[in-house]
């Protein structure tokens, strides 16, 4: 892993010397060494510090070309290096106009997961080692559960999109350039680099791959199942939540300035609460959490990436990203959608189909 | 404090049977406590008396303080018949600084407190062990040492006594499993008026002048000592606030769960606070590099501005933290300098205003010296 991050980091040298871009994006490790913090860079020196791949996901890397676009275009050229999942949110949050990436080129690389930032917080030194060992072993035990049912960690057949993409699966230790739009091209070949041109290995056992943690996927997720399903085993397992939002307030996806359930419109007077307390004999207080919860999947499941962000910051060590994954695949099967999947793909909610009016008739 | 309840029985049960008293006697209309279901835990409001036998309300712990809870259930009205609580003090002395701010009411609350020893960091809740901590917290308590198993905020705690109580369970030095002394002052006898409840004079104190409590304030002072000098807080300047901070995920839930940011949409979440494109462009000229988002230890440092006058040391903010930075000890040691400065006590006398709401001449005096 350092032999490869060490090479990366020399091509963004490059790029940066060459002007290919005007500056980057990426995770540095803060002064203290405990953690890894986005920053916009084109000085050498902070580029060595660095880490276009880092054990952990400390803010979800959407929310930081949000940061820099949300506002307009930028007056400079970019490039950035992110997981998958951070570049699909950073998609949808394009399509969301939460991000403008006409001057960002848009790196991602076969991710092998991320390991749980409470871990990284506690004994950062191992966990970078341990991560370092990570190369090559694609079905590592050491990783978020929610990265180990992960099936959109490679950008096989148009998985997601993406300006250029680093194959690594099945390449020892290779990198295979594959770049996905014109941006990506330019972007290569400004660095006097050809594309991979012979992907065989890399397809075949990316498929492989994906076939398998689908299966985890959809095994967790089975097992999960009897903790979420009906509203008496959901208000059990969302009981122990102590409406902190960290969940919304760290998701790429939840970008509202104001969360409709932390409105006006959800505060009441003595008498509603006890007339409640009434119905039950006794309510918890703040009542509404599960409300909360599923109004919050309603708003962004269909763009939820299960990148388990949420998951990784929850101080009850509620399984928010394995829930949402379960919720978030049916919705966007029903809806024929993959978030991330392409740029130009309008959100299913912002479309009218008449024919799906139909099925609602029938 | 007036006089004293006593039952022979445990501290938990005497309290619970006492609000069911008052529940069925008709003179609450609904009673706030701590309830533990399986490992959850969370505070409940009550309105059937068989209910309270759920009901944990000394259990030394807090999902939320709740302060900011009675802010919500009473911020559009007042209570027009009592509800009972039952909080610790850091939690009612943040209602009282909530109700300066104009975000609540006190009208009809019975205000049931304790001599706090503390609360566990609340992600023992789902821990197995937590039955094993609670049996070492109590033995702490009984003979009056600062339990080791609480938050940080707790062991350096020193407004563990309540202000603005009406009755005040005290445990210190007692066996929590033979009796229940229950301290009431003029407008909880009230309360018990006709219920046939016995109550006795008494000459404990329930203030810092008490032996026992006393000590323990030695003991606090002490830890504080211990852990501030740890840490070294005024010598760090920038570095070392970058250092400390450095970490931080800016998820802004230490705002989220502190009981004085009452803020509807906070100031550094507001667009005032975004970098525009030309900002991060000039910005980066300068520097070379720009932490994005930006304005982390801005954020830190603003929060601090507008909450430590008011600050309880409650120690939610740390216990929500997700990459474990120490709020509260930082927030609570900064507020304590902050507080003597104005000679203000949060939470103390409802009727003292805000020291910032208020305008003193000599205070500017102070400064053009």
């Amino acid at each position: 892993m350092n032999k490869l991050i060490s090479d990366i980091r020399e091509l963004l040298k490059k790029a940066l010397d060459n002007k290919v871009i005007d500056a980057l994006l990426l995770p540095v490790k803060v002064p203290a060494g405990d953690s890894y913090s986005w920053v916009i860079l084109k000085d050498d020196k902070l580029l060595e510090k660095a880490s276009p791949i880092p054990p952990v996901i400390s803010v979800q890397g959407a929310r930081a070309i949000s940061s820099l676009t949300r506002r307009g275009k930028l007056d400079f050229k970019i490039a950035t290096f992110m997981r998958p999942c951070e570049a699909r949110a950073t998609i949808e949050l394009a399509k969301l106009a939460q991000a403008d990436l006409d001057d960002v080129v848009l790196i991602t690389f076969d991710c092998p997961g991320a390991i749980e930032l409470k871990k990284y917080t506690e004994k950062p030194e191992e966990v970078e080692k341990e991560f370092s060992e990570l190369m090559g072993n694609w079905e590592s035990d050491v990783i978020r559960t929610i990265c180990k049912m992960c099936d959109k960690f490679t950008c096989v057949d148009d998985g997601f999109a993406t300006d250029l993409h680093i194959g690594l699966i099945g390449l020892n230790g290779k990198m295979a350039f594959i770049p996905r739009t014109e941006k990506g091209k330019k972007f290569l070949s400004g660095l006097g680099l050809k594309s991979e041109e012979n992907l065989n290995d890399w397809e075949k056992k990316s498929r492989e791959l994906i076939e398998k943690k689908r299966n985890k996927r959809k095994e967790l997720q089975n097992k999960l199942k009897p903790q979420v399903v009906g509203l008496d085993a959901l208000s059990k397992t969302f009981a122990k939540c102590i409406n902190c939002r960290i969940c919304r307030s760290v998701c790429p996806i939840c970008y509202c300035r104001q969360c409709y359930f932390d409105s006006e419109k959800l505060k009441f007077t003595p008498d509603d609460y006890l007339i409640r307390a009434e119905k039950s004999g006794g309510i918890k207080f703040l009542p509404d959490t599960l409300l909360f919860h599923l109004g919050r999947m309603t708003h962004m499941a269909l763009s939820c990436v299960s990148c388990g962000t949420c998951e990784d910051a929850c101080p009850m060590d509620i399984k928010v990203a394995q829930i949402f994954s379960i919720v978030g695949d049916n919705v966007q099967k029903l809806f024929e959608y993959v978030p991330g999947r392409k740029l130009d793909e309008p959100l299913p909610l912002t479309v009218y189909k008449e024919e799906e009016f139909k099925e609602l008739e029938v | 404090m007036g006089k004293l309840l006593e039952f022979k029985r445990p501290v938990e049960e005497g309290l619970k049977e006492l609000l069911k008293t008052l529940l069925e006697g008709g003179k609450l209309k609904a009673v706030f406590t701590l309830t533990k279901k399986d490992d959850a835990v969370f505070y409940t409001l009550i309105k059937d008396a068989k209910k309270l036998e759920e009901t944990t309300p000394l259990l030394p712990l807090m999902p939320v303080n709740a302060g900011k809870l009675l802010s919500r259930l009473t911020l559009k009205e007042s209570l027009e018949e009592p509800i009972a609580v039952v909080i610790r003090p850091c939690e009612l002395h943040a209602f009282v600084e909530l109700i300066k701010r104009e975000q609540g009411s006190l009208e009809n609350f019975l205000f049931i407190s304790m001599t706090c020893g503390g609360v566990l960091p609340i992600d023992n809740i789902a821990k197995n062990e937590l039955d094993t901590k609670l049996n070492k917290y109590f033995e702490s308590i009984k003979n009056v040492k600062v339990p080791d198993e609480v938050r940080p905020a707790c062991k350096m705690c020193q407004n563990f006594l309540p202000y603005n109580a009406d009755m005040v369970v005290d445990f210190w030095d007692k066996d929590i499993n033979k009796t229940c002394r229950i301290f009431v002052n003029d407008t909880g006898e009230k309360y018990l008026n006709g219920l046939g409840f016995e109550l006795k004079n008494t000459n404990q104190g329930l203030d810092y002048e008490e032996e026992k409590f006393k000590n323990l304030l030695a003991l606090k002072k002490e830890n504080e000592k211990k852990i501030l000098e740890s840490y070294k807080i005024e010598e760090w300047g920038m570095d070392g606030l970058v250092k400390i901070f450095g970490k931080c995920v800016g998820c802004h839930s230490c705002s989220r769960v502190c009981p004085i940011c009452y803020c509807n949409l906070c100031e550094f979440d507001s667009d005032q606070y975004e970098y525009a494109p030309s900002t991060y462009s000039t910005e980066l000229e300068k520097r070379g590099g720009v932490r994005v988002p930006p304005n982390t230890i801005l954020f830190h440092l603003g929060r601090l501005t507008h909450v430590s006058i008011s600050c309880v040391g409650c120690g939610m903010c740390e216990d929500v933290c997700p990459v474990d930075i120490p709020v509260s000890i930082i927030f609570s040691g900064i507020s304590k300098e902050v507080q003597g400065l104005f000679n203000y006590t949060p939470g103390k006398d409802i009727k003292e205003d805000l020291p910032l709401s208020t305008f003193k001449e000599e205070e500017l005096n102070e400064f053009e010296e």
